[in-house]
């Protein structure tokens, strides 16, 4: 019962419920998710069997839920025709991006959607890196640090056009802003918001979460959830000697941490290379600082 | 005479708070300090239990607080060491039946007649834990080598540094298994450190006597040749405000290690 996406709206798939508690539960639980809210949905109901008044109850939870059915796929007659009688649209699938598929050690299936195959391949692949970041040698060493996960938005964010000189006004911008400077570790439970920059010096500890409107820097282990650019500025970065976050968000974009990469905790005693997180097309991505 | 009130809390359940509690306080006692302990676990008591106590209880804390009893008749003195004083907790009542407030003057009462008032905290963030550090200005955070109660603690030491009477806080890892350790499947004691980014009071090793005393209501502290006992003993020592060097948790494991030992000893290789 994977989650899939759509342009405005996103894909359930219910076809693996056996029980009709099951569709309810699966559905009240994708639909309780932040991104759900005020997007059309898809269900993809496969060989289920609905009777006209399962249908209604169905439509009646996603309207609750502030969400809105927009058709719904079936092989089955009697669904068919339930959903007929009801006016619910049935159509066939476009436009599906499937999310990845993680296996139960967290590799990624070899049988992606092409459509991600080719989202990939903009991210992993040479593309015109060079452009805005001219270091011919710095250029390879990105490219193999990629480690955010993949995530499709929706948004209309685009900065393939962007120059060089785009990225430093922003930069300039972001200068403007007032910084909170705090000097002590984040603990579990605490969480910082700030309408400027941030940094700290010292951890941030999983289970704490900082906000900021400009940029955040981090003089410690990143180990908990971290969210610059609060009021959807894509430029903003985040910055930590080392990277561990269980979340982050760039304006509106999210990454969370790959399912590969679980290591509890991180030992203070490695040596840390300074890492920075930006978007790069729609997605985030860290980048290793040089050692000088 | 002005006590000193030290809470012992963790966040996570089952980490031995109560354990901790029982013999510290007894270790203190034995010291010849004057002890009583506050079992604040309204609803889940336990600490009688670990004393052997629990037939002795008349008047619980609810009682002294709602004024059916003076504050002194509801001390249970030890079975062995009259130094040592409980002030158990109601088994029939919740975590609201005593406020912030009433603990804190309870605390400053005892103050008065004790060196030592340790509290023993529920588990959990609620009222439960808001009303036993009330009273307190140390605190003690139990923790064991296990991801679960070190982010738990990481978030007990988050809301004791917002707490303005708390002046200092310490930390106890207990349930230290060395050849875990030694063979990379536990987090060691340094990891934990690094993480809490706090001082550590004490590392009691994993003792299976600690069932056998719970079920006996003899803390472990009584008995001289146990590991886990002596590691109590020193952290008492250390609140006391002694120097003592944490233990070789290793040292003790083989027969041939302690020959081993006894050599280097006659050498004088020993460091």
């Amino acid at each position: 019962m994977d989650k899939g996406y759509v342009e405005n709206g996103f894909i359930v798939d219910l076809s693996n419920a056996r029980k009709t508690s099951e569709i309810i539960y699966e559905l009240s639980r994708i639909l309780d998710l932040p991104e759900a809210k005020d997007k059309k949905v898809c269900l993809k109901l496969g060989e289920i069997n609905l009777n006209q008044s399962e249908l209604v109850s169905v439509k009646a939870l996603i309207e609750t839920m502030d969400s809105e059915l927009e058709f719904i796929t079936t092989n089955s007659d009697m669904t068919k025709a339930a959903a007929e009688t009801l006016g619910i649209k049935i159509s066939a699938l476009e436009n599906k991006v499937d999310a990845p598929e993680f296996n139960e050690d967290g590799t990624v299936e070899e049988n992606l959607n092409p459509e991600l195959e080719s989202e990939l391949d903009k991210i992993f692949g040479e593309g015109d890196f060079e452009e805005r970041y001219p270091e011919e040698d710095e250029e390879k060493e990105i490219n193999e640090e990629v480690r955010s996960d993949i995530q499709i938005s929706t948004d209309e964010f685009d900065n393939f056009d962007e120059t060089y000189d785009e990225i430093k006004k922003h930069m300039k911008e972001t200068e403007k802003l007032p910084t909170l400077y705090v000097q002590r570790t984040l603990r579990s439970g605490q969480s910082l918001k700030s309408d400027g920059n941030i940094v700290i010096i010292g951890d941030v500890n999983p289970g704490a979460e900082i906000i900021a409107k400009g940029d955040i820097t981090v003089w410690g282990v990143l180990g908990g959830i971290a969210h610059a650019g609060s009021d959807g500025n894509n430029y903003s970065k985040i910055r930590a000697l080392k990277l561990h976050a269980i979340q982050l968000r760039i304006g509106d974009i999210f990454a969370r941490r790959p399912d590969t990469v679980n290591i509890p905790y991180v030992q203070k005693t490695d040596s840390f290379v300074p890492e920075e997180a930006r978007v790069s097309r729609k997605h985030i991505v860290i980048y290793k600082l040089h050692e000088a | 005479m002005s006590g000193r009130v030290i809470v012992i809390t963790s966040g996570k359940g089952g980490v031995g708070k109560t354990t901790t509690n029982a013999n510290i306080g007894t270790a203190l006692a034995r010291a010849g300090k004057k002890v009583v302990m506050i079992d604040t676990d309204l609803g889940l008591r336990n600490l009688d239990l670990l004393l052997g106590l629990e037939n002795r209880i008349v008047y619980t804390i609810v009682d002294v607080v709602e004024e059916r009893c003076k504050l002194r008749q509801a001390l249970v003195k030890d079975k062995k060491n009259p130094n040592l004083c409980l002030l158990a907790a109601a088994q029939t009542r919740d975590k609201t039946a005593v406020t912030e407030e009433q603990l804190k003057k309870i605390c400053e009462e005892l103050q008065k007649d004790f060196d030592f008032i340790l509290v023993d905290c529920p588990a959990g963030i609620e009222q439960g834990f808001q009303n036993a550090v009330a009273g307190a200005s140390e605190a003690i955070v139990v923790t064991t080598p296990e991801m679960s109660a070190v982010r738990d603690a990481d978030r007990i030491i988050g809301l004791l540094e917002a707490k303005e009477e708390i002046k200092s806080y310490k930390l106890l890892l207990n349930r230290v298994r060395p050849n875990l350790i030694k063979s990379n499947d536990m987090m060691s004691v340094e990891d934990v450190v690094e993480i809490l980014s706090a001082d550590l009071i004490g590392i009691i090793p994993e003792d299976t006597g600690i069932i056998t005393s719970t079920n006996k209501g003899d803390p472990i502290v009584n008995d001289d040749n146990s590991l886990a006992g002596k590691a109590y003993n020193n952290v008492a020592r250390r609140i006391m405000g002694e120097d003592v060097p944490f233990l070789n948790l290793e040292e003790d494991t083989g027969v041939f290690a302690k020959v081993k030992k006894f050599f280097s000893g006659l050498m004088g290789k020993e460091k």
